[in-house]
């Protein structure tokens, strides 16, 4: 069963401005005992989640809510394993999958058959699970001999749906995906549409950040909001 | 710990603590290991994508390298008054080498920062970056040994016993460039002036590391050859490549850089792993 258990989970970091970041300043401000430069070490640290408990149990949807900057996508990260806690633990049973950004691992002077695999593979696919699922991908991106040519050739409409296409084929057990899904023209959508229930239809727990209050009421079992990175809501 | 949704897969239990972060920084580099399947394709599609729509391919770098170290030979061998049978082996063998080195360590320099948007969006481990861009390297590095074989063959190059220690020599070579481009790849993506500093230092050192010139021709050996840790790098792979063998401070010196190098990079490492996703 799939399940992920947050305890206390806080997470912060270090921003640097643009002056702190670089080599000099930091030596400069070693010599001057950081008092003279003291401006130079501007670093402000800023507490993207503060104190989360949360249990997501097998079958959630959960729809993560929340103002601008509020921790949706420090959150989903976290449980992605891209960044790491500075308090609190996290227990993740099965395997995670993200839909975070759909255009990465694309590149554009690869022709859509590469990019199929390309992106397959930094998703966690083995060559075989993609030459498996590389028919109903191509059939769903409607590109036909479109897929052999260079990326760097297709409208954004096209680019679309080909990301579309491939970050919907994989098969895990928790999936985090960040904003809203889906892409083309009208037809299309109605397409997406069908393709993202199958893909929830087949996740064992889905975490959905959005603002679109249709997405959630859609697709969504549980809400959970977040306001300046703590818990506001779950329900 | 029970079965997921489709019975081959199981489910793997991750837990994730803040005390065991820096622990997690070996668990990386080898989970990313692992993942060889994926950092060795993307290693071969980034040669293939540099090379894309060009008759030669990757083959522009046997042909740029090789170019560059006949011009070198015979300058050098003319200037010196030295045997062209003599310089040109060794000036070839001492650039593949350097070439390898360099593009290690400047590769190394935006390991991390060229990967960016993965970084930031796929739940990979953090070394697969590092692995493709070694890997990448080693394939080019392949490439310009075509120019080795060629100088092995027109020069009748005399290869014993000795040239078996290129195995081991090789290896050594390629734990310390690793550890150094990790380092470097850590730091310059924390602190940026670090790959301009990088790539200044390592034209300096390549005027001052004997390459295209020979030790030899120098009555005694000056302190820059001799404590030069790269001078000795590059002597325990160019040596048996040459039918010579390298001599034993410059082994000792190598496996002794590589066991501190590894200790330090591997603190470095541990330390600042977890903070890389922000500093990209």
């Amino acid at each position: 069963m799939a399940h992920i258990s947050i305890e206390n989970l806080t997470v912060e970091f270090a921003i640097f401005g643009a002056n702190s970041r670089s080599l000099k300043n930091q030596i400069l401000s070693q010599a001057t005992g950081g008092r003279v430069m003291a401006g130079a070490r501007d670093i402000v640290t800023v507490r993207a989640l503060d104190g989360l408990n949360l249990e997501i149990n097998d079958g959630d949807r959960i729809g993560l809510v929340g103002h601008n900057g509020s921790g949706k996508t420090t959150l989903l990260r976290v449980l992605a394993g891209i960044y790491k806690p500075s308090g609190g633990a996290i227990t993740i049973e099965g395997r995670v999958g993200t839909l975070l950004d759909s255009n990465a691992g694309m590149d554009m002077e690869s022709t859509g058959i590469e990019n199929i695999y390309l992106r397959g593979y930094m998703m966690g696919m083995s060559r075989r699970e993609i030459a498996a699922k590389f028919d109903d991908i191509a059939e769903f991106t409607e590109l036909g001999d479109f897929l052999r040519l260079p990326m760097r050739t297709y409208s954004a409409g096209m680019f679309a749906r080909l990301a579309f296409a491939v970050s919907t084929a994989a098969h895990n057990d928790i999936l985090l995906i960040d904003e809203g899904i889906g892409a083309g023209d009208a037809a299309f959508r109605e397409k997406a549409r069908q393709r993202i229930e199958s893909l929830f239809d087949r996740t064992p727990i889905v975490i959905l950040a959005t603002h679109s209050e249709m997405l959630i009421s859609e697709f969504c079992s549980r809400r959970v909001q977040l306001e300046h990175g703590v818990l506001k809501s779950a329900a | 710990m029970t079965t997921a949704a489709l019975p081959k897969q199981k489910a793997p239990v991750t837990r994730i603590t803040a005390e065991a972060v820096p622990a997690q920084a070996f668990a990386d580099l080898l989970d990313g290991a692992r993942l060889y399947e994926l950092w060795s394709r993307f290693a071969f599609h980034d040669i293939r994508q540099r090379f894309q729509r060009s008759v030669l391919g990757p083959f522009w770098l046997t042909i740029s390298m090789g170019t560059m170290v006949a011009v070198l030979g015979l300058v050098f061998s003319t200037l010196f008054n030295q045997d062209v049978a003599k310089t040109l082996p060794y000036i070839s063998t001492g650039i593949i080498f350097w070439g390898l080195l360099t593009s290690f360590i400047n590769d190394g320099t935006t390991v991390f920062i060229s990967a960016e948007s993965y970084i930031r969006n796929l739940p990979i481990p953090l070394s697969v970056h590092f692995y493709r861009m070694m890997a990448r390297n080693i394939i080019i590095w392949g490439f310009n040994m075509a120019i080795y074989l060629v100088v092995v063959v027109y020069f009748n190059l005399t290869l014993g016993w000795s040239t078996l220690l290129f195995i081991p020599g090789f290896i050594l070579f390629l734990i310390n460039v690793a550890w150094i481009s990790l380092a470097v790849g850590v730091l310059s993506t924390r602190y940026r002036d670090i790959p301009q500093v990088i790539a200044n230092v390592l034209q300096v050192v390549f005027f001052l590391t004997p390459i295209f010139w020979s030790p030899e021709s120098l009555p005694n050996r000056p302190a820059f050859v001799v404590l030069n840790p790269f001078y000795h790098l590059i002597e325990i792979v160019r040596a048996p490549l040459l039918g010579e063998v390298a001599p034993l401070l410059s082994w000792g010196l190598c496996i002794g850089i590589a066991l501190a190098g590894l200790g330090f990079t591997a603190w470095l490492y541990r330390r600042a792993h977890a903070r890389i996703a922000y500093w990209v």
